[in-house]
């Protein structure tokens, strides 16, 4: 441990500064009234002599009454503006007349050198990089930034009123695995000083320090140790509570305090907004006015926006009970799923710059305790089926490894390629019925696709969707799509003439695990547009030959003239072992076949119970089949279903598909049933 | 103007109608100065009387901008007529969409007012109520704010020509005030805030200037007044304000209007004594 006058720290900043790139740190912005990170041209714009007043819903800056650099607590910015900046160009994209299209990236900024991070917000760069690194498709604009990151972190010596870092295990002590390359702890008017990488190491060599004295170390130990009590003393959740609150407050999904939060909750999305960990993002198109040229941009979004939730026109979170609800069971249970650990840090951003004041650890103290005995009406429970279960970390790898692995990218080709669309190649276009396409598309370095995962498919100025895989010719390097037109960018897909480009990217997502189905009875039960995903998988059996059992595909759709595939279905059939029932929900004067929902069907047929049965469709489709079958005893892990959420980045990145502790797009779309058997149909996920 | 796109089929034929209006919002669209060039050309304006002396409208309209309320007879069968002359209609701004300021007198006695100010009275032909748009004719697409903002005009325009759909924010104004990296107001500095209820769109310029939103561009989906409100009252505006700050811009937009009433009704409110000395309804 090394120490030096506080007089020094300007030749510290300095030699920070020769690393070329800006630093960043505390500022006071005067006008503004608080103190927040910002781009600094010395250290006079440190906020010396400096704090703050915290309270729920409350921010002030006071002065000290010292000349410490570092005395205020984490104000309403963060880190995340430089690190995941809240609007980002991805890549330039054009149209031309003749309908070939072009994409280039947008080279990402160089991230600047951080001075003064707390242990809270160490702990939650630490996070955000497993988020948008640690997953099958790392965000190459993250990782690069990223690659010549530099962090000076400030060790706390008093606990600020709204911290609770300890109760989240990441403070206030900043340890040598922190991610900081240096360490500064405050004393009165000298600075202690450690390096904890090689970068931290090569740049204190070069500042004049002396060896930290006893009465230092002593200083420093006893600061540190004072936060700590202070946050220890007033911690409303006891440390075996903390460790029990991921399953708990899964459980607690049907609480009736989630209304009483609901009536207080503005859905202003601030709380998503000031926390450092939120990743969230919307990604809009812009540009000109022919369509020829545009930009594909990410926006920080928030779990509170109705668009977070949006799926086919309407949302799956409509109300603000449902979006606080997705937000704090995220943030404090679903995050250990996805990625290994609690979504927050303890800083307590959102509690003081929440407009109304609500306090996370007084929800969760709530939601995680028997409500009060209480004479007024309760509501009534929303789903009466017992709590789901929140599974452990491991069961998404564990599944990943099950089955079609979503295709981990692994060249830095191939991640920027996940992001920024190739261009394929319209090789034939089939009319399928009035308003459903199929897309025959060559594009190299896709044909990797396995039924059931997607494609994110686009047109410049237009937009992008993500559309199953209907089929795979692997040898050729093709791709099939179909597509139903339902929306601006569904309908301008469904107009491309062969010869025509379109932008792809992929492929993403879990698909049918067939490998299960080996020998096999397989059941392939679809409705509408839900063929599509289910007929790669049915080419995928029948090239087996001997090797596969018995197949019966049920196929519903609304009207014969919605029929898909009409041709193939009677192919199909015509195979030995292979059994394909129709039906249509309204039937014209020349259908002599049946009339009524798919599950008219199953019910007719024997079910083995070893049998293997693969479901995609409506939601309610699905989940009146999946009765049948359960009146059946099929066993939850011979039922596959692709459950659908909007995936708006394909990548794991934007948070809009989540499905309760499931990210649909890497996790998914194809579920066992067991992994998804108890959110299914309940409201607000 | 000349058209260099040269293009074989006919340019979209676009309208812009003024009912009870400021102008403002028809201003933003002169204000386009970098696209306005671009605009003209990909479109063919076939009446804007802001830019034009020509006063009768001439459709059929592909795309048809209305601002203002509708607040006298005349309006109201005039939007009936212009609904049939016009494919897509767009309600320009806050009296479009909400009613606007002039709203205000239907909370009043708008004949009492007409008695004030004009000698013969018998003159006008105002409706009791100045209306939205939407409550007299299917409108396609409304666009929000006073005025309505530039970049959300582009948007619905460029959308509409390219053939994709507009990318209008629907979100609270502190969505888009924090990914300014703006300091909340009302939090910092205890101003009045109404941000956290009020619809996105603006760029968050009120408190990028220090001052609190007054709501210009309308409650947002999901609105909860009553628990802002109750936060403003704590942090020192009396009811009475709260009223007024609540009928503002778009005053008479439901989740306002229903939040403002309710505010007014409260006993003992300081607002409900002073409509009752305005002699309101």
């Amino acid at each position: 441990m090394r120490a030096f006058g506080a007089e020094r720290l300007g030749e510290l900043f300095r030699l920070l500064q020769a690393r070329g790139a800006p630093v960043v740190g505390p500022t006071f912005r005067e006008r503004e009234g608080a103190i927040t990170f910002d781009v600094l041209e010395s250290v006079d714009a440190l906020p010396r002599g400096l704090s703050d007043e915290q309270a729920p819903g409350h921010y002030r800056v006071v002065e000290r009454g010292d000349t410490r650099f570092f005395g205020a607590r984490p104000g309403p910015g963060s880190f995340r503006a430089w690190t995941l900046p809240a609007e980002e160009r991805l890549y330039r994209a054009e149209r031309r007349p003749d309908g070939k299209v072009g994409f280039a990236a947008i080279p990402p900024e160089r991230e600047p050198s951080f001075l003064g991070l707390r242990a809270c917000d160490l702990a939650a760069l630490r996070i955000e990089e497993r988020v948008l690194t640690g997953g099958t498709h790392p965000d190459p604009r993250y990782e690069s930034r990223r690659s010549r990151r530099f962090v000076v972190g400030a060790q706390c010596t008093e606990a600020g009123a709204l911290c609770f870092c300890t109760s989240m295990g990441t403070g206030p002590a900043l340890t040598a695995d922190s991610g900081a390359d240096l360490v500064l702890t405050e004393l009165a008017d000298r600075f202690l000083v450690e390096a904890h990488t090689d970068e931290g190491r090569a740049l204190l060599a070069q500042l004049p320090t002396e060896p930290a004295s006893e009465a230092d170390l002593r200083a420093a130990e006893s600061g540190v140790a004072a936060a700590r009590a202070t946050m220890e003393a007033r911690r409303p959740l006891d440390a075996a509570e903390m460790a029990a609150l991921p399953e708990r407050l899964f459980a607690a999904l049907e609480h009736p305090h989630w209304d009483a939060i609901a009536a207080r909750c503005l859905a202003c999305g601030s709380c998503t907004a000031v926390c450092p960990t939120c990743f969230c993002e919307h990604r809009v198109e812009e540009s000109d006015l022919e369509g020829r040229h545009s930009t594909r941009t990410r926006l920080a979004d928030s779990c509170f926006t109705e668009k977070h939730g949006s799926l086919h026109g309407a949302t799956v979170r409509p109300t603000r009970r449902d979006r606080y609800r997705q937000w704090l069971e995220h943030k404090f249970s679903t995050w250990h799923v996805q990625f290994g650990s609690s979504g927050c840090t303890g800083c307590g951003r959102c509690v003081a710059w929440c407009p109304v004041g609500i306090d996370v650890l007084e929800e969760l103290r709530a939601l995680t305790h028997e409500p009060a005995p209480s004479d007024a009406p309760q509501p009534a429970p929303t789903d009466l089926r017992p709590a789901p279960q929140l599974p452990p970390p491991s069961a998404r790898h564990a599944s990943h490894a099950k089955s079609a692995e979503p295709t981990p990218c692994s060249s830095a080709e191939a991640r920027t390629a996940a992001e920024v669309p190739l261009v394929g190649e319209v090789m034939s276009v089939a009319r399928e019925t009035a308003d459903v396409v199929t897309l025959r598309v060559r594009a190299p370095g896709l044909a990797a696709c396995a039924p059931g995962q997607f494609n994110m498919l686009s047109l410049p100025a237009l937009g992008e969707c993500a559309i199953s895989v209907a089929g795979v010719e692997r040898e050729r390097g093709l791709v099939e799509h179909s597509i139903r037109a339902v929306g601006a960018t569904t309908r301008a897909l469904t107009a491309l003439r062969a010869g025509q480009e379109l932008g792809v990217r992929g492929p993403f997502g879990r698909g049918w695990d067939l490998n299960q189905t080996a020998r096999q009875r397989v059941f392939l039960i679809a409705g509408g547009i839900g063929l599509a995903p289910l007929r790669s998988a049915a080419r995928e059996l029948l090239t087996r030959g001997a090797d596969r059992g018995e197949l019966t595909v049920l196929y519903g759709a609304r009207t014969p003239a919605d029929v898909l595939y009409p041709e193939e279905l009677r192919a199909w059939a015509a195979e030995p072992g292979v059994r394909v029932g129709l039906t249509v929900d309204r039937a014209d004067q020349r259908w002599s076949g049946d009339v009524g929902v798919v599950t008219r069907l199953l019910r007719r047929e024997t079910l083995d119970r070893d049998a293997c049965f693969l479901l995609c469709g409506p939601e309610v489709m699905m989940r009146a089949c999946i009765d049948v079958l359960k009146g059946a005893g099929v066993p939850d892990d011979q039922i596959q279903l692709s459950v659908e959420r909007h995936m708006k980045c394909g990548e794991g990145h934007c948070g809009r598909c989540q499905f309760g502790p499931w990210l649909t797009c890497q996790d998914g779309p194809v579920f066992s049933l067991g992994e998804v058997r108890d959110l299914l149909g309940r409201r607000g996920l | 103007m000349a058209d260099s796109a040269a293009p074989s089929a006919p340019r979209p034929r676009l309208g812009v109608i003024k009912l009870a209006s400021c102008d403002g919002c028809q201003l933003t669209l002169l204000s386009l100065e970098d696209e306005l060039l671009a605009l003209a050309s990909a479109v063919d304006i076939v009446h804007f009387p802001e830019a034009s002396s020509r006063v009768a409208p001439e459709g059929p309209f592909d795309v048809l901008l209305i601002e203002g309320s509708v607040s006298t007879q005349e309006q109201r069968a005039f939007v009936a007529e212009l609904r049939t002359q016009a494919r897509t209609v767009v309600a320009l701004g806050a009296c479009a969409t909400t009613g606007g300021l002039q709203a205000l007198r239907n909370w009043a006695d708008a004949g009492a007012f007409a008695g004030v100010v004009y000698a013969d009275a018998s003159i006008l032909d105002s409706l009791p109520t100045a209306t939205p748009l939407s409550e007299h004719i299917r409108v396609d697409v409304e666009l929000h704010g006073c005025p309505v903002s530039k970049p959300q005009l582009l948007e619905l325009l460029t959308a509409l020509l390219t053939g994709r759909r507009p990318e209008l924010e629907d979100e609270s104004v502190c969505v888009e005030c924090k990914r300014h990296g703006t300091v909340c107001v009302l939090v910092a500095r205890g101003e009045p805030c109404l941000g956290a209820v009020t619809r996105a769109g603006c760029g968050a310029l009120c408190p990028r200037y220090l001052r609190a939103c007054f709501g210009c561009f309308g409650p947002r989906e999901q609105p909860n007044v009553t628990s802002l409100a109750g936060v403003l009252e704590r942090g020192g505006a009396s009811t009475a304000r709260l009223v007024t700050s609540l009928r503002k811009m778009t005053g008479w937009a439901p989740a306002f209007r229903t939040a403002s009433d309710a505010l007014a009704a409260a006993p003992s409110s300081g607002a409900a004594r002073e409509q009752e000395k305005g002699g309101s309804r």
